[in-house]
């Protein structure tokens, strides 16, 4: 059954972890942090779901690709933060060129006359 | 999703076609692939290399097919099957009571399957059984409905009658077979030549007779054999049990009848004509000069390829209408039916079968229901498990699915428990067999297996769609708060819930009232005058032979002598004999025309009455009254004036003045000549066939006058008829070793049986309608006490602000006793349109019969009120303060 | 490439006409430019899927060089599901492209 908005569950895992990666290029930020700024910044677009993203927070944290730490946060609660590594950083770049292509490639069939 | 799981299917039965559709598909792609590199300049061998290589192994891509097939019956439904099980088996109780309602429930409707199935539907076991017909002899102008044939219009059928291929005559009557030194009576067929051709069937061992065989086999006036000894053929049935299927028991001879008889053949087990109760066959041919007015031979008849029913009866009755012109003082006024051989013999049990089958279905659906209401108080406890499913993607149809399946799994293990009640059931039926035809040939075949396969089916949806579609319809996670006992839609899961309580109660109401008037009906039989009092007597039909008997009067001697003695054991008031009984099925039967003697010009006066020969002592034996005149006595002797005694109904036919007493009687026996007879007493009327039966007219011969060899003894004793069976049979042993007699009944056993279905029918009704209300019952507690469960807070607050118990009590069991008086309106008006399908089975009493009705529809509302008082009267006991402090 | 856009794919090459098995695959190898080498492993089972959900039907015929294949065709189910799916892509990879370029 589809829901009305496209949700993260719909994405590939890469694409989440890129999309991850590039926010944490931003700099650190919890888990909540991350999927409202990506909710703003693609415009209510995408809706992240806390089912998809933590696991693919705790993937990548496996693979060396992002660093977490608890922390206070100002209204003095317990959050994990989570900070882009060096690793991340260069499969941040991979990744964004990985999508690029795939995503002409996918545009270019769609869009091809016949 | 429904058109989906079709596909899926057909993908699973065409498995195979699949398969190669596949392998030839994915070897095209990788031709293909390799002709482009061969033209794109490779050489054939490094092209297929390459292509393969890049595109992928293809069997990767045949077993990914085969798992996309396969995977959904093996993961999915594997998965959900298992799922349902860890699910039913952490509630055990809850599974043990579903799993047996289920049982129940599929067991009793698929035992009365195989019943209605094997006595109504089923064709008969021969060969093409829609070809057969009975024909009956009938004579509407001296009011005769039903009458065997005679053996002198037979061959005149035969002959001109071409739209049957074949006419045969049975006449069924006990004869002594004595093997070594034991004798017993057993039920032996007279056979014409052409009955087993007819009917298509040969013997299971040896043979039946020849021609020769059955062109000899002459009989006498009292049906014994003249000519050369006797060849005869054992029923299956008779063989096993008697002979234990002995193998070499064909070619040896047993002695019938004082006669001896050489054992030709034994028929198959599925073979019971005439009845299953005929132990032997004998061929039976006949002279040249057949009496045309001797109405005792059974017909049977095969119609002629193409010929219809009405067909073949017009064409038998113009032959009848011919041979009542050509011979109009035996034939005259006589004509035929023909019916259905199947038709015949099933009677109208069909009916109530029927009607049975229909209870048993009520029955059933009250039991799913009760399930069904049993889930839903569970699935709700449980709503957020659903919730939780929807947010990690499964579709609406997949959790439809997965919750059907625990009803699924209930109702097969509950449906193959209910086979095995099932077979046990039909195995106890067999043993009590209730007075229904074909009764041997019901079994779970199947036909009752399939039966049982798709009432669990039925069982599963009906218990499992309510609660199943209830919780699919949760919400998503987003909207789940902390606890967990409100789910979304209380309002509609109230209705659905309230709709299956209302709905048993009805089905409850619809099989009481049904039962209540079976009983009532039953009642109204029971308190029938029979005519005799049945309380005390016993009865032995006894079959004398001609040889030993047939002559000067030995007969006579014998039934004197053994009256004398049984009168003379300890504890017997009474005995005498008749050659028909009431209420027993053996006997010369038969009627002939009889008129006053002054009033012989009177066509109105001259009716057809029953014959019957009576010895001394019969009518006190029987508790009949003597209502004018005297019984028979010595007077009635061989060298005294021919006497009668009448029946109450036809001495007021004949003398509506009252004068019988008196005068003279004429009997008319045809080509044995008419007789006048005084008339020196008048008796009261008996129901010969039992409550159901009306009176008939019928006159009693001395048996002294007119001595017949077979005779039905009945002994009157002032305690346990049944305990006296034994002296009964020591004295006929000491009279005559060679004559036993044919089974001795109770005679209210017998008369008993006479209503047996309806005595049948009315306990089953009656005890499906119990469980039915039960079910009921116990339903409107579950739901009051559910309530009560859900609205404890509610209650609690109510108290807690000022309510009086009494007003919760009332409120609680107010809501009860609203959904029984729904349930009760709606039963009622079910009830009330579908009386006309039990109005047949009922006796003296009206489908709109005010105190069946009272029953019902009082009866059961009161006890649901009271039913609603426990979990009301629980209610009461709510501690508002504990409720409030745990929220 | 996951399997929900090798779907997409499918159904747009088949809106543009029917074709057999590698035919499709051929198509989409060409316009993606070759990005896309689309295996015997996650064509087939991909149009299983489309075929059993109705979004695509299939008929043997006659093949270009006289052997029989099994041609797809879209069905006017499929055509309003790639309409869905189409509308859908262009909204998530506009959006996630607006992320990633993001500075």
């Amino acid at each position: 059954m589809r829901s009305a908005a496209p949700t993260t569950s719909d994405l590939l895992h890469g694409t989440l972890d890129a999309l991850v990666l590039k926010t944490l290029a931003g700099g650190p930020r919890h888990g909540y942090g991350i999927a409202r700024f990506l909710e703003d910044a693609t415009r209510g677009v995408l809706s992240i779901e806390e089912g998809s993203l933590y696991p693919s927070l705790y993937r990548m944290e496996r693979k060396d690709l992002v660093d977490a730490e608890w922390t206070t946060s100002e209204s003095g609660r317990r959050v994990k933060l989570y900070r882009l590594t060096p690793t991340g950083r260069a499969r941040l770049r991979a990744e964004m060129a990985a999508w690029q292509q795939f995503s002409v490639a996918i545009s270019r069939v769609l869009l091809a006359p016949a | 999703m429904l058109w989906k799981l079709r596909r899926r299917c057909w993908e699973l039965w065409h498995g195979e076609q699949l398969e190669r559709d596949a392998e030839e598909e994915l070897a095209l792609h990788l031709e293909l692939a390799a002709a482009d590199r061969v033209s794109a300049g490779l050489d054939a061998a490094e092209a297929r290399r390459r292509a393969r290589l890049e595109l992928g192994n293809p069997d990767a891509a045949r077993d990914a097919l085969r798992e996309g097939r396969a995977g959904f019956w093996v993961e999915s439904v594997g998965k959900d099957a298992i799922l349902a099980l860890r699910a039913l088996r952490s509630r055990p109780a809850f599974a043990a009571v579903c799993t047996l309602t289920v049982a129940l429930g599929v067991g009793a409707s698929t035992a009365l399957f195989a019943v209605v199935d094997a006595v109504v539907l089923k064709p008969l076991p021969l060969p093409d059984p829609s070809a057969l017909v009975r024909i009956y002899d009938v004579n509407p102008s001296k009011g005769v409905e039903r009458s065997g044939v005679t053996t002198g219009n037979l061959a005149d059928w035969r002959r001109l009658a071409p739209r049957y291929r074949g006419i045969a005559g049975h006449y069924t009557m006990g004869r002594t077979l004595t093997v070594g030194q034991d004798s017993e009576v057993v039920l032996t067929a007279q056979v014409t030549e052409d009955f087993f051709p007819l009917l298509g069937v040969e013997a299971a061992l040896g043979r039946t007779f020849t021609s020769e065989e059955a062109r000899a086999a002459l009989y006498d006036n009292a049906a014994a054999p003249v000519g050369p000894d006797p060849v005869v053929v054992l029923s299956h049935d008779y063989w096993q049990r008697r002979f234990g299927a002995d193998p070499t028991l064909v070619g040896r001879t047993l002695v019938l009848e004082r006669r001896p008889a050489r054992v030709v053949g034994v028929m198959p087990a599925s073979f019971a004509m005439p009845a299953p109760d005929v132990q032997l066959y004998m061929p039976w041919g006949f002279s040249g000069d057949e009496p045309r007015d001797q109405h005792y031979v059974s017909a049977l008849a095969r119609l002629a390829p193409g010929a219809s029913l009405l067909e073949a009866e017009a064409e038998l009755r113009g032959v009848a209408n011919a041979l009542a012109r050509e011979h109009p003082r035996t034939n005259e006024g006589w004509t035929v039916n023909v019916v259905p051989l199947q038709q015949d013999l099933v009677g109208d049990s069909g009916r109530t079968l029927f009607v049975l089958l229909g209870a048993v279905s009520l029955l059933l659906l009250v039991a799913c229901a009760n399930v069904a209401l049993l889930s839903l108080a569970r699935g709700l406890e449980r709503g957020h498990e659903a919730s939780v499913r929807l947010a990690i993607g499964a579709t609406q149809g997949r959790l439809l699915r997965q919750f059907l399946m625990e009803p699924l799994l209930v109702s097969c293990a509950g449906g193959a428990l209910g086979a095995l009640l099932a077979v046990v059931g039909l195995a106890l039926l067999k043993h009590f067999p209730a007075g229904l035809p074909r009764i041997h040939e019901v079994a779970l075949d199947p036909r009752a297996l399939v039966f049982a396969a798709a009432a669990s089916l039925a069982a599963a949806l009906v218990s499992g769609l309510p609660a199943a579609w209830r919780r699919t319809r949760a919400q998503p996670v987003s909207e789940l708060s902390g606890t967990p006992t409100r789910v979304a839609g209380a309002g509609e899961r109230h209705r659905i819930r309230d709709a299956l309580v209302i709905a048993e109660v009805a089905m409850a109401v619809v099989l009481l009232a049904g039962a209540s008037l079976l009983v009532r009906s039953y009642q109204r039989l029971q308190a029938v005058e029979p005519g005799f009092d049945p309380r005390g007597v016993l009865v032995a039909p006894i079959f004398l032979d001609m040889e030993r008997y047939g002559h000067d009067g030995r007969s006579r001697t014998y039934y004197a002598g053994l009256i004398e003695r049984l009168t003379a054991l300890p504890g017997v008031v009474s005995a005498g004999g008749a050659t028909a009984l009431p209420a027993s099925p053996l006997g010369p039967d038969f009627e002939r025309p009889v008129w006053p003697e002054e009033s012989a010009s009177d066509e109105r006066l001259r009716r057809p009455a029953w014959v019957r020969m009576v010895t001394t002592g019969y009518f006190r034996t029987l508790g009949m009254r003597i209502e004018a005149g005297r019984a028979f006595d010595g007077r009635d002797s061989p060298d005294g004036a021919r006497t009668v005694i009448l029946s109450h109904s036809l001495a007021r036919r004949l003398w509506p003045d009252g004068g019988a007493l008196g005068r003279r009687l004429v009997v008319d026996y045809s080509t044995a000549g008419t007789y006048p007879y005084d008339v020196v007493g008048v008796v009261n009327d008996v129901r010969f066939g039992g409550p159901r039966s009306e009176p008939r007219y019928e006159i009693y011969l001395p048996h002294a006058q007119r001595p017949y060899l077979i005779l039905n003894v009945a002994v009157r004793t002032s305690e346990d008829p049944r305990r006296l069976a034994p002296a009964v049979r020591q004295v006929l042993r000491e009279l005559d070793p060679g004559k036993p007699a044919h089974g001795i009944h109770s005679l209210e056993d017998l008369l008993g049986a006479t209503y047996s279905r309806d005595r049948h029918a009315m306990l089953v009704l009656s005890a499906f309608a119990c469980v039915a209300s039960v079910l009921a019952l116990l339903g409107i507690h579950g739901v009051l006490a559910h309530r009560v469960r859900e609205r404890t807070r509610e209650i609690g607050i109510r108290v807690a602000i000022g309510a009086e118990r009494g007003h919760v009590l009332r409120w609680i069991a107010g809501y009860g006793l609203r959904l029984m008086l729904v349930g009760v309106a709606v039963g009622g008006a079910l009830a009330a349109t579908s009386a006309r399908v039990v109005s047949g089975l009922l006796f003296g009493v009206s489908p709109a019969d005010p105190a069946a009705a009272a029953l019902v529809l009082l009866a059961l509302p009161l006890v649901g009120l009271v039913i609603s008082l426990h979990p009301a009267w629980r209610a009461t006991r709510i501690d508002a303060a504990v409720v409030l402090r745990t929220g | 490439m996951a399997a929900e856009k090798l779907e997409l794919l499918i159904l747009k090459t088949l809106a543009l006409g029917p074709r057999h098995g590698y035919g499709i695959a051929q198509r989409i190898e060409q316009v993606s430019g070759g990005v896309f080498r689309v295996t015997l492993g996650s064509l087939y089972p991909a149009l299983q899927r489309l075929e059993r959900n109705g979004l695509i039907d299939a008929a043997w015929k006659a093949s270009e060089n006289n052997r029989r294949a099994r041609y797809y065709r879209i069905t006017p189910a499929g055509k309003r599901r790639l309409v869905a799916e189409q509308a859908d892509w262009e909204r998530v990879s506009a959006a996630v492209m607006r992320v990633l370029k993001a500075t």
